[in-house]
C-alpha cells in the first residue's frame, strides 16, 4: 500500500459568526475511503465544519487542505467535494436523471458519457426505473437515494452527508444506514457524516469525531470510544452509563483506583487520558454489570433489586446498593443461570477494564 | 371547506360588486352608441372596429406597450438581485421596508420632483454643464420617452421587489447551495435552478408591473411631452372630454386583450428559452 495524504485535513480551524465562536481549535485529517462521522449535540459546531469543507463558510483562521491542496478562497463549485443535504434539496423542476446529470451538465460532460453514468447510479441507488420521476413523486427514502447519486456520480474526493436521515422514520432510516454502507463500499467514496444520532455513528463510522460547543473533544474508532471516553461529555453522548462520584486513591502498574464517599471502591486497568487526582467520576456501562461472580472477579457490591424490564433478548435492572445509590444493569437474557427477582438482594460484579474514570468536568 | 367560503366570501362578494359588475356594464356599453353626449343602447362593433383601424388608436397603444415593456424589462432586472440579495444574504427586513417607505410619499410628487431633475436649468443638466460635459443645457431628458422611463422604474420599482421577494422567498436556498455543491457559478445556479423555479412568480411581477406602467397615463402625460400620448390617455379623454364611453370602453377592452396576449407572448418566450418549465408543485419530498 502507498502512503498517500490525507484526503482532508484541516489544521487549527477556526470560525466566528461575528463575535460567536462557532468552531475553535479544530484539528482533523482523514484518510481516503474512510467513513468518519461529526458526531454532537445541535449547535456543536459539526455542520458548520461540514459547510467549511463545502466551501460555503469560510474559516476565520487556518488552513482546511483537499487532497493536498489548501482551499482558501475556493468556491464550493471549485472543490472536488459534493454534499447530500439535509432535506434533499432535490430541484423540483428537474425529473429524477435531470437531477442525477445537474453536475455532469454544468460541467459540460458529453451527453452520452452523462447518460451512462447517471444510469450506472441509478443502479446503484436501485432507482433504475424512476429516471423519469418527478421529485414531488418520491417518497423520503426515494429522494434520498437520488440525493446521494446525484452527489456522488460526479466522483466526489470525499462525500458530504449532512444529516441525511434525520428527516426519514426509523424503520426506513435503518435500512438507509445499511444501504449507505453498501454504497460506501461499492463506489469507494470518503465519506464526512454529520449526525447528532450516536447510533447512526456508531453504525456507520470508521471514526468518530465527537464534537462539544464547537470543539473537538475526541477522535476515535466507535468501539474505542464506547470502551474508553475521554470525558464526561463523551461517557454519557455515547450509549448509557452509570456515573459515581469518586476520590482518587492511588494507582500502581496494573491501574489506578477510586473510592465513592460510602467506601465502594473501584479499580480500573484503563489507562487515562490525562492525569487524575482529586475528585473523579466513574463510569461504568449497563452492560458491564454481571449478577454471577466470574473467577478473577475482585470487584463487587451488595443492592436490592428495585425494578426489571424485561425487553425480549435483554433486561434492564435498578438495582439500589446500600449507600442509597441506583445502579442500572443490563443483562442478556439466560435460560441456564437464575436472575434475581424484584425485591430480592443481590450481589453485582463487574471487572477492572469495564471501569473508567474520568476528570470531573 | 364551508368555513373557507365563509371566510372568502366578503372579498369575493366585493369583486363580484365592485369589479365583475362594473366590468359586465361596461362590456355591455362598448356595443352602444354615442350621439351628442348621449349614449344609446345597442348593438354594433363599429366601436372595436373603429379603434382597430384608428392610426391614432395604434400609436398610442404602441407607444404604450412600449414604454410597458420597456419599463417592466428594466424594473424586473434591476429588482431580482435586490430580491435575491434580500431573501438569500441579508434577511433584513429592514433594508425592505426602507425600499417600501418611498411608496409613503406621493406618486405626483414624485413626478413633479423627476421633472425638476431632468429639466433645463435640473440637477442633471447643471452636473452636465459644471462637469464640462455639454456646454448647453439638454433638453431631451424631460418630455421624452427616457424620461418616462425612469419615472416609471422609480416609481414601480419598490413594488416589483416586493412580488420578486414573494416569489423567490418559496425557493429554498438550499438548492442554490446545492447548486453550487455541483459545479454551478453564482449566475449558473440563479439561471439553472432559481429562475426556473420562480418563473411564474418573475413572469408575475414583469407582467403586474406591465399592467400597471402601460396603463399609467399620468407619467407619460406629464414627462413624456409629445410622446406621452398613451391609450390609457387616449380612454381617459373618451370618458371625461368626448363623453364617448362606449368607444372608451371598447378600447379598454381592446386594451385588456393586448395585455393578455402580452403574457402569452412572454411565457412562450420563457418555454422557448427554457427559462420557464412547467411548474410541479413543491412535496414535502422536494421541499
Amino acid at each position: 500500500m502507498t502512503i498517500r495524504p490525507p484526503v482532508i485535513e484541516i489544521t487549527a480551524a477556526q470560525k466566528m459568526f461575528g463575535s460567536f465562536q462557532a468552531l475553535s481549535d479544530i484539528n482533523l485529517s482523514i484518510e481516503q475511503g474512510e467513513i468518519v462521522t461529526l458526531l454532537g449535540p445541535s449547535g456543536c459546531g459539526k455542520t458548520t465544519l461540514m459547510r467549511l469543507i463545502a466551501g460555503f463558510e469560510a474559516v476565520t483562521a487556518g488552513t482546511i487542505r483537499i487532497d493536498g491542496k489548501d482551499c482558501a478562497g475556493q468556491p464550493p463549485e471549485r472543490r472536488p467535494v459534493n454534499m447530500v443535504f439535509q432535506r434533499y434539496a432535490l430541484f423540483p423542476h428537474l425529473d429524477v436523471f435531470e437531477n442525477v446529470a445537474f453536475g455532469l451538465k454544468v460541467k459540460g460532460t458529453p451527453k452520452a458519457e452523462i447518460r451512462e453514468r447517471v444510469q450506472r447510479m441509478l443502479h446503484i441507488v436501485q432507482l433504475d426505473s424512476y429516471a423519469n420521476r418527478y421529485i414531488n413523486e418520491l417518497s423520503g427514502g426515494q429522494s434520498q437515494r437520488v440525493a446521494l447519486a446525484r452527489a456522488l456520480v460526479n466522483g466526489p474526493k470525499v462525500l458530504l452527508l449532512d444529516e441525511p436521515l434525520a428527516a426519514l422514520d426509523l424503520k426506513i432510516r435503518q435500512h438507509m444506514l445499511v444501504e449507505m454502507k453498501r454504497i460506501h463500499a461499492e463506489t469507494g467514496a470518503t465519506f464526512v457524516y454529520v449526525t447528532h444520532d450516536q447510533d447512526e455513528a456508531m453504525i456507520l463510522s470508521d471514526r468518530v469525531v465527537l464534537m462539544e460547543k464547537g470543539r473537538i473533544v475526541q477522535i476515535d474508532r466507535p468501539e474505542t470510544m464506547y470502551a474508553a471516553p475521554k470525558s464526561l461529555f463523551a461517557a454519557k453522548f455515547l450509549g448509557e452509563t452509570n456515573l459515581f462520584e469518586a476520590a482518587m486513591a492511588g494507582d500502581n502498574a496494573l491501574g489506578m483506583t477510586a473510592v465513592t464517599g460510602s467506601g465502594l471502591r473501584f479499580h480500573s486497568s484503563i489507562v487515562p487520558a490525562s492525569e487524575l487526582r482529586g475528585k473523579v467520576i466513574v463510569s461504568i456501562r449497563p452492560e458491564s454489570f454481571r449478577f454471577n461472580r466470574d473467577n478473577d472477579t475482585t470487584q463487587s457490591a451488595t443492592g436490592q433489586v428495585e425494578d426489571v424490564i424485561f425487553i425480549g433478548s435483554r433486561s434492564f435492572y435498578t438495582i439500589c446498593l446500600a449507600d442509597g445509590v441506583r445502579v442500572r444493569v443490563q443483562v442478556q437474557r439466560s435460560t441456564r443461570t437464575s436472575l434475581p427477582k424484584p425485591g430480592e438482594k443481590t450481589e453485582i460484579f463487574w471487572d477492572s477494564d469495564n471501569v473508567v474514570i474520568l476528570p470531573q468536568s | 371547506m364551508r368555513m373557507g367560503g365563509l371566510l372568502a366570501a366578503p372579498a369575493v362578494l366585493y369583486m363580484v360588486v365592485f369589479f365583475v359588475v362594473p366590468s359586465l356594464i361596461l362590456f355591455v356599453y362598448s356595443f352602444w352608441t354615442a350621439a351628442s353626449y348621449r349614449i344609446v343602447p345597442d348593438f354594433v362593433f363599429s366601436n372595436y372596429l373603429n379603434s382597430l383601424m384608428s392610426p391614432l388608436f395604434w400609436k398610442v397603444t404602441i407607444n404604450a406597450i412600449l414604454i410597458g415593456l420597456v419599463t417592466a424589462s428594466i424594473t424586473l432586472v434591476l429588482a431580482v438581485p435586490v430580491g435575491y440579495y434580500l431573501v438569500y444574504v441579508s434577511r433584513s427586513q429592514v433594508i425592505l421596508y426602507l425600499i417600501l417607505i418611498t411608496w409613503f410619499s406621493s406618486y405626483l410628487v414624485r413626478i413633479y420632483a423627476w421633472r425638476t431633475l431632468l429639466g433645463t436649468s435640473g440637477v442633471l443638466n447643471t452636473i452636465l454643464i459644471q462637469a464640462g460635459i455639454v456646454d448647453t443645457p439638454v433638453g431631451v431628458f424631460l418630455f421624452s420617452r427616457f424620461a418616462v422611463a425612469i419615472t416609471l422604474i422609480h416609481i414601480y420599482l419598490p413594488f416589483c421587489i416586493l412580488l420578486v421577494v414573494s416569489s423567490l422567498s418559496e425557493i429554498k436556498k438550499d438548492l442554490v447551495d446545492a447548486a453550487r455543491d455541483l459545479g454551478a457559478s453564482p449566475l449558473g445556479a440563479f439561471f439553472r435552478v432559481i429562475a426556473p423555479n420562480a418563473a411564474n412568480g418573475l413572469v408575475g411581477a414583469f407582467m403586474l408591473t406591465f399592467v400597471m406602467v402601460a396603463g399609467d397615463y399620468v407619467t407619460p402625460q406629464m414627462l413624456g411631452g409629445s410622446s406621452g400620448q398613451t391609450t390609457g390617455l387616449l380612454i381617459a379623454d373618451q370618458f371625461r372630454k368626448t363623453g364617448n364611453w362606449p368607444l372608451g370602453a371598447a378600447q379598454a377592452f381592446l386594451m385588456f386583450l393586448v395585455s393578455i396576449a402580452i403574457y402569452f407572448a412572454v411565457m412562450g418566450l420563457g418555454r422557448a428559452t427554457g427559462l420557464v418549465v412547467k411548474r410541479r408543485p413543491i412535496g414535502k419530498a422536494g421541499g
